[in-house]
């Protein structure tokens, strides 16, 4: 592949960006939903 | 609504379907699509830059729309202030995406990571916006003051997004016209590749609803935490205070003798 660099890291940095944003979303969620009073979970 | 945009059941399985488009878009974007004539491979950041640039007008779009519907009196709710704020965000990540993927493509295509062009700088501008919307959402105040003028803001930054995308037609620039609708081109585009940069614009966007639901939901539980921390520190003050609470005083009879 040509230019293999540029579209490797291109599509490695936008596949670790959006993992990161939703772990970074999935884990607030859980400990926001463990400090509900009693456990509550909607 | 008020605590979830989808129900918990469709929002999983529409992660796993999101999830199953973004490897089949990995699979026909780097190995089955055909390496462009002149580009080469560098069009393959192509699968990644349209769909991302698209998400990211459709996710201001929502923002803009929830911040109309929220300064309408009559379908005023906080609903649309908190899928305009997750929209944001989501907005500001697929802008940065956008910027990055396309200085990767830049620098093997036009020999530049970067370029003062019409359409680089207004989405740069876009992104900048955006964040200090972001930023305008966090300024502590009460909900109805924040989301005002949040509201406003939002539809002030919006104004840059049709500038954004008209701008390489607006300027003489160096980043290229429409591709795929511009009926003077009369743009042939290989049917594996024009298959790809749209399943690639339907990959990204069930990712974006996929993220919008679960940030929508994080916003509810901050909202949801951030006031029982204030009535629990209102509890506390009280129960510290020194001096007891004043006794109700009793009602004045109007036209009673002082």
């Amino acid at each position: 592949m040509r230019f293999a660099e540029y579209v490797i890291t291109g599509w490695a940095l936008t596949g670790a960006t959006l993992a990161v944003y939703w772990f970074w979303i999935v884990r607030r969620t859980r400990r926001a939903e463990q400090s509900l009073p009693d456990g509550e979970v909607e | 609504m008020d605590q979830r945009l989808l129900r918990p059941g469709v929002a999983r399985a529409l992660g796993w379907i999101a999830l199953a488009a973004l490897a089949v878009l990995v699979i026909f974007g780097l190995f089955v699509a055909p390496p462009d004539r002149i580009q080469s491979d560098a069009q393959r950041l192509m699968y990644l830059h349209v769909p991302v640039a698209w998400v990211a007008y459709l996710a201001f779009g929502i923002t803009a729309l929830g911040s109309v519907l929220w300064l309408l009196p009559r379908t005023r709710s906080p609903v649309w202030d908190r899928l305009a704020g997750s929209s944001a965000e989501i907005g500001v990540i697929f802008t940065a995406l956008t910027l990055v993927d396309g200085s990767l493509w830049g620098r093997p295509v036009w020999g530049v990571w970067w370029a003062w062009d019409a359409r680089l700088v207004t989405t740069a501008v876009l992104f900048f916006l955006y964040l200090g919307y972001l930023a305008l959402r966090r300024i502590p105040s009460s909900p109805e003051a924040r989301a005002k003028r949040c509201a406003i803001a939002a539809l002030v930054a919006f104004v840059d997004v049709p500038i954004v995308h008209f701008s390489v037609n607006l300027w003489r620039t160096l980043h290229q016209q429409g591709t795929v609708f511009n009926d003077q081109l009369d743009a042939h585009i290989h049917g594996v590749m024009a298959f790809t940069l749209w399943f690639g614009v339907f990959a990204f966007t069930l990712v974006y609803v996929y993220l919008l639901d679960k940030r929508y939901r994080l916003l509810v539980l901050d909202e949801d935490r951030e006031e029982r921390e204030v009535q629990q520190a209102i509890a506390e003050r009280l129960a510290a205070s020194p001096v007891p609470p004043a006794p109700p005083t009793p009602p004045v009879e109007v036209g009673a003798p002082r």
